[in-house]
C-alpha cells in the first residue's frame, strides 16, 4: 500500500462489503417482519405480551439476565415419523410376518429390516414407532399401505435436538418469535437453563417469585444468585399481604416478618411466564398435539 | 541498568523497517482453494437467502417436504381456524350458536349423525324454512356459507364440528365433499328440511 | 536519557511532543484496567457464593460482568492503543504530534464517557446489548473523543517526511476507520429510539463484537507488534508483501465472521459467517509465520521486557484467533455454544493478545516520553509473569470446562445441575488466574501513577523554583 488512501479504500471497501451483508441486508430482510400464522390455523404469531410483561423485558434486560441465561432454541434436525395407532383387526403376534411380506417391494426395501426388527418383541401396544427419517414418500407409501388394510397410522414430523430431549423446547427458535422484544436478550451463556419455553414449563408465578428470591428453595443444586433486592422485607401488618411470598423456614425472613414482590419483581416475573414458543410455524413446522376433547 | 536502557542503546534511532518480498505461492493457492470449497459450503447451506429457511433445512424444497401434511391433527386445526372464520360469527366459537341468528352445533342431531351426507348439504347448499335442532325450533335461512370453501377446507370444518364440543362422529374427507358437490350442481337451492330428510342416510 | 540519534529530528522532541496526551490516556486506561479485573472478580465470586450481593444490585453478576467487559475494551484497551498509535505515528513520521491539545481534550472526553457508561450499567440502565451496553450519551462521548484522535493521528500520519508506509502503518490506519465506522453504525442502529424490530438487533451486535474483538484488536495489536518486534529484536519485518496479504485478508475475510451457528436467523447468515470464519484461518496464519521470523534469529534477552510482552501476544493471537474462528464451524458450535468456552476465548483475546501488547508498548513507550526510568523495573517485569501466567491460568479451564459443560449438554439425559457443577469446578481455578491478572494490573497502574505524579512533582518544583527565583535587576538607563 503506497499512500493512506489506498489504506482508508481497502479497509472502506472491506469493511463496507460486511456492513452491506451482515447490517443492511438482514435489516432489509428481517427488519420489516410482520406478525406471522401457526402453521396450519389462523392464530397470528407472536402474540403481543401484557403490560407486565412487557415491563419485565426492560427489568430482565437491567438486571442483565441474559448474562447466565439464554431465550433460544436450537435444533439439529427433523425427522418424518410414522406410528400405529390403532392394528384394528390384526394380532400383534404375527403383525411382524404381516409387515415383512408388506414391505418386499422395492421401494420400501431399504428400510425394512430396521422396521420389522423394531416389531420384535413388541406387545402390541400402541402407539408404535414404526419409522423415522428424512423421506416423506416412505412415510405416505407405508402409511397407505397400512391403511389400506385396515390399520391406523399417524404420520408426524418431528424435531430433533439436544434442547429439544431436554424438553427446552418443541421447535428452534426463529426470527418471528422476538418480534416485539426490544432490546433482543438473545443471552450467549447457560450457566442457567434456556427460557425461550418457560412460560409452558413453570407457567406459576409464585413459583417464579420464589426463585428469584430464593433460588435454592426450589432447586437444590441452583448456583443463580439471589435477587432479594427485587423484593422488600417489612413488618406483618393486621393480615398478612395476599402476595406475600411462601417460604420454606431456611429462607423465611425473621418472625413477624414477610416478603413482597415490588413491582419489578411482578414485572419480571410476567415476563418470564409469558415466554412461549410451542406453536409450529411455516419456518419451523412440526406436528403439534392436539389436546383431545 | 535496566532492560529498558540496554535495550534502548540496542535502536539507534531508526525506526523499523521491513524487507521486500511477496507472499509465498502455497498460501494464495490455499486461499483459493478454500474460497471454491467455501463456495460450496455457501451453495449447499444457505438456502438461498430465503428469509424463510433455518438451518437445519438447507433449501426451500427441503422445508416444503417437511410441513406437516394433513393428520387429524394438522386438520383439526385448520377445521378450527377455518370455522372461526366462517362459520363461528353466527354459530359462535363455542359452537353453541346464538338465540335469533342459528342453532347450536355442540349435541346437535344434524352434525353427529353417523352420516354426514345430510349435514354436508347444508353448507353446500343452504337451509331455510322450519328446522327442529336439539329440541329447539328454528326457522331461519342460511345462505351456501360453505360453497366458496374449496373441498379439503369444507371437510377440515365439517371434521372439526364433528368432533368437537362433546360431539364424537367421524371425520369427513376432501373426497366425500367433492362426491357431494358434484351431486348438487353448481347453483343449488336452498334445502328445506323435508327435502334434507329424503337425502340417504 | 535516549542516546542521541543520528536523525535530524531528535527523537526526544517527538516523545516529549506525546507527553501529556499519552500520560491523559494511559492514566486513565491503567486506572480503568484495575477496575475492570476488580469488578470482574467481584462478578465470579458470585458463582463461588451465590448470595454474597443477593442484597446488592450494583454487583449482581450480569451487571458487574458487563461492566467489566466494557471497562477492558472501551476502558483499557482503545485508549491505551490509541495512545501508542499517535506516538508510532510520530515516531514514523519524524514529526511531532499534530495538535497536541486535542487529544487531551480527547482522552478527557473519553474516561468521562467510560465512567458515565460504567455507572449506568452498575445502576440498571445498560442497553442490554453485549459489548455495546453503553448507554447513548456514553456512546456520544466515546465516538467524539474517538474522532478527536482519529483527527490528531491523521494529522501526525499526513506531516510524515518520508511518504513511504510501513506495515504499521496500514493497520493502524485502517483501525480508525472500522472502530469509528462499526461503532457508530451499531450505536445509531441500536441504541436509538427506533431500533429495527426482531432479532436483527442480534445480528448486528453480532457484527460490532467481531469487528471489534476479532478485526479491530488484531489490526491494532498486529500494527504496534509488527512496529516493536522488528525494533527490538533489531531487524527488518519478515517481508512487507507477506503483511500485505495478512492485512488484506485479515480485513476482507475477518469482518464476516461473528454470527453463531444456531442463531434465530435465516440460514444464509451462520453461513456466510461460517465461510468468513474459514478463510480466516489465512491471515492468522500468515501474520503469524511473519512475526515467527521476524524474531527468529535475533540475540536479544527478554527476562519479562517489553520484546516477552510482544511475543507473548502474537502467540496468543494466533492461537485465540484459531480458537474463536473454530467456533463457527457447526460442528463445534453444537457442543461449544452457550458454555465457558466463548467466554473464555473473549478473554484470551482481551487480555493475552491485547492486554499484553498494550503493556509491553506503554512500557517501552513510558520511559522515552517522560525522558526518566520507569520507578518500579522490577514489577514491570513481574507484571509480565502474573499477566501471562494469569491470563493462561484463567482462561485455559474456562475452555476446558466449556467444552465439558457442552459434552455434558448435549446429553439429553444429563441433568443440567451436572453441567453446570462440572464448570463450577474449572470456575475455582479460573478465578485464582483472574487475580494473578489484577496484581499484575496493579503493577502497571503503580508504574503510571507513580511516574506521573513524579513528572508532577518535578513540574511543581520546577514552577516553584521560577516564582521563587530572584528577579534580575533591570539596567538602568543612563
Amino acid at each position: 500500500m503506497k499512500t493512506g488512501f489506498s489504506v482508508f479504500a481497502a479497509a472502506f471497501i472491506a469493511l463496507g462489503l460486511s456492513w452491506c451483508g451482515l447490517v443492511y441486508a438482514p435489516i432489509q430482510q428481517l427488519g420489516g417482519t410482520k406478525q406471522t400464522v401457526v402453521l396450519q390455523s389462523s392464530d397470528k404469531w407472536p402474540m403481543q405480551r401484557t403490560g407486565d410483561a412487557t415491563l419485565g423485558l426492560q427489568v430482565y434486560r437491567a438486571n442483565a439476565c441474559a448474562a447466565c441465561h439464554t431465550v433460544q432454541i436450537r435444533q439439529t434436525g427433523v425427522v418424518h415419523t410414522l406410528s400405529i395407532t390403532d392394528l384394528g383387526v390384526h394380532k400383534a403376534v404375527d403383525f411382524k410376518a404381516f409387515m415383512t411380506s408388506l414391505m418386499a417391494v422395492p421401494e420400501l426395501m431399504k428400510c425394512s429390516n430396521s422396521i420389522v426388527g423394531s416389531l420384535n418383541q413388541w406387545n402390541g401396544s400402541v402407539p408404535k414407532l414404526l419409522f423415522s427419517g428424512e423421506e416423506s414418500a416412505m412415510v405416505s407409501m407405508l402409511g397407505d399401505k397400512l391403511k389400506a388394510v385396515g390399520v391406523k397410522t399417524e404420520a408426524r414430523v418431528e424435531t430433533t435436538g439436544a434442547d429439544i430431549a431436554r424438553g427446552w423446547g418443541l421447535r428452534q427458535s426463529v426470527a418471528a418469535d422476538y418480534l416485539y422484544d426490544t432490546p433482543v436478550q438473545l443471552g450467549s451463556l447457560r450457566a442457567g437453563p434456556d427460557l425461550a419455553n418457560l412460560g409452558v414449563r413453570a407457567p406459576d408465578v409464585n413459583w417464579q417469585l420464589q426463585h428469584l428470591y430464593a433460588p435454592r428453595s426450589v432447586v437444590k443444586s441452583s448456583t443463580m444468585p439471589a435477587f432479594r433486592y427485587l423484593f422488600s422485607v417489612r413488618k406483618v401488618g393486621a393480615q398478612p399481604a395476599p402476595d406475600a411470598l411462601a417460604l420454606s423456614k431456611a429462607f423465611a425472613p425473621s418472625a413477624g416478618f414477610e416478603v413482597v414482590p415490588t413491582a419489578e419483581a411482578r414485572q419480571l416475573a410476567a415476563y418470564l411466564t409469558s415466554l412461549k414458543a410451542n406453536v409450529p410455524l411455516y419456518e419451523a413446522p412440526f406436528t403439534p398435539i392436539t389436546a383431545t376433547k | 541498568m535496566s532492560d529498558e536502557n540496554s535495550s534502548c542503546c540496542n535502536l539507534t534511532g531508526s525506526e523499523p523497517t521491513a524487507t521486500r518480498s511477496s507472499a509465498p505461492m502455497w498460501i494464495i493457492v490455499v486461499t483459493l482453494s478454500l474460497l471454491f470449497f467455501g463456495g460450496l459450503y455457501l451453495d449447499s447451506h444457505s438456502g438461498w437467502f430465503d428469509a424463510k429457511v433455518y438451518a437445519p433445512y438447507n433449501s426451500a424444497e427441503k422445508l416444503e417436504v417437511f410441513q406437516p401434511k394433513s393428520g387429524t391433527a394438522a386438520a383439526m386445526a385448520r377445521g378450527k381456524g377455518l370455522y372461526e372464520g366462517v362459520c363461528g360469527i353466527c354459530h359462535g366459537s363455542d359452537g353453541a350458536g346464538k338465540a335469533g341468528q342459528a342453532p347450536t352445533l355442540a349435541a346437535s342431531e344434524w352434525v353427529t349423525a353417523i352420516s354426514f351426507n345430510r349435514l354436508a348439504h347444508i353448507p353446500l347448499a343452504g337451509v331455510n324454512g322450519p328446522m327442529k335442532v336439539a329440541g329447539k325450533d328454528w326457522n331461519m335461512a342460511m345462505a351456501a356459507m360453505g360453497a366458496a370453501l374449496p373441498d379439503d377446507d369444507l371437510a377440515a370444518v365439517l371434521t372439526y364440528i364433528r368432533t368437537s364440543w362433546g360431539n364424537n362422529a367421524s371425520a369427513v374427507t376432501a373426497d366425500d365433499i367433492k362426491k357431494i358437490r358434484a351431486e348438487i350442481g353448481r347453483s343449488p337451492q336452498a334445502y328445506t328440511v323435508e327435502q334434507l330428510k329424503v337425502l340417504p342416510e | 536519557m535516549n542516546p542521541t540519534e543520528n536523525n535530524t529530528v531528535c527523537p526526544n522532541e517527538l516523545d516529549a511532543s506525546c507527553r501529556v496526551p499519552l500520560l491523559a490516556l494511559f492514566g486513565g486506561a491503567a486506572m480503568w484496567l484495575v477496575l475492570s479485573l476488580a469488578l470482574g472478580l467481584a462478578a465470579v465470586m458470585t458463582f463461588h457464593q451465590p448470595d454474597l450481593f443477593a442484597d446488592c444490585s450494583f454487583l449482581t453478576y450480569g451487571r458487574a460482568q458487563a461492566a467489566a467487559n466494557d471497562l477492558l475494551l472501551y476502558g483499557f484497551t482503545i485508549p491505551a492503543a490509541l495512545g501508542v498509535m499517535l506516538w508510532i505515528f510520530s515516531r514514523l513520521s519524524q514529526a511531532p504530534l499534530a495538535l497536541p491539545m486535542v487529544p487531551v481534550v480527547a482522552a478527557n472526553l473519553w474516561h468521562l464517557g467510560v465512567l458515565i457508561g460504567t455507572v449506568a450499567i452498575l445502576i440498571g440502565e445498560s442497553t442490554g446489548h453485549p459489548w455495546l451496553e453503553y448507554p447513548r450519551a456514553a456512546a456520544v462521548l466515546l465516538f467524539a473523543a474517538f474522532m478527536l484522535i482519529a483527527v490528531t493521528a491523521v494529522a501526525t500520519f499526513g506531516a510524515r517526511l518520508n511518504r513511504e508506509l510501513y506495515p504499521s502503518h496500514w493497520f493502524l490506519f485502517a483501525a480508525l476507520l472500522w472502530f469509528a465506522w462499526s461503532y457508530s453504525t451499531a450505536n445509531l442502529f441500536l441504541v436509538s429510539h427506533q431500533p429495527p424490530r426482531g432479532v436483527v438487533q442480534a445480528v448486528i451486535g453480532w457484527w460490532l463484537a467481531n469487528n471489534l474483538l476479532f478485526v479491530w484488536l488484531a489490526l491494532v495489536g498486529i500494527g504496534i507488534a509488527f512496529y516493536f518486534l522488528p525494533k527490538i529484536a533489531g531487524q527488518p519485518l519478515a517481508s512487507s508483501g507477506y503483511t500485505l496479504f495478512g492485512f488484506l485478508t485479515l480485513m476482507f475475510f475477518g469482518t464476516w465472521c461473528g454470527i453463531p451457528q444456531g442463531a434465530p436467523v435465516p440460514a444464509w447468515l451462520p453461513t456466510v459467517s461460517a465461510f468468513g470464519a474459514l478463510l480466516s484461518v489465512i491471515p492468522v496464519i500468515a501474520l503469524g509465520i511473519v512475526a515467527k521470523k521476524t524474531v527468529c534469529g535475533a540475540k536479544v534477552s527478554c527476562l519479562g521486557g517489553t520484546f516477552c510482552f510482544m511475543k507473548f501476544g502474537v502467540l496468543s493471537f494466533v492461537v485465540s484467533s484459531l480458537l474463536y474462528v473454530s467456533e463457527f464451524c457447526p460442528r463445534y458450535s453444537r457442543v461449544l455454544d452457550f458454555t465457558w468456552f466463548n467466554f473464555g476465548v473473549t478473554q484470551w483475546q482481551l487480555l493475552g493478545f491485547a492486554t499484553m501488547i498494550l503493556c509491553g508498548a506503554i512500557y517501552e513507550i513510558l520511559p522515552r516520553v517522560m525522558a526518566r526510568d520507569l520507578p518500579f523495573p522490577k514489577l514491570a517485569k513481574l507484571n509480565f509473569f502474573l499477566i501471562a501466567g494469569g491470563t493462561l491460568l484463567f482462561v485455559i479451564p474456562l475452555l476446558i470446562g466449556g467444552l465439558e459443560q457442552g459434552i455434558k449438554l448435549r446429553g439429553a439425559n444429563i441433568p443440567f445441575a451436572d453441567a453446570s457443577a462440572v464448570a463450577l469446578k474449572f470456575l475455582r481455578i479460573s478465578t485464582t488466574g483472574q487475580l494473578l491478572v489484577l496484581l499484575g494490573a496493579l503493577c502497571l497502574l503503580l508504574n503510571v501513577l507513580v511516574m506521573t505524579m513524579q513528572w508532577k512533582l518535578g513540574l511543581v518544583k520546577s514552577v516553584i523554583a521560577a516564582v521563587t527565583a530572584p528577579l534580575k535587576t533591570p539596567e538602568v538607563k543612563s
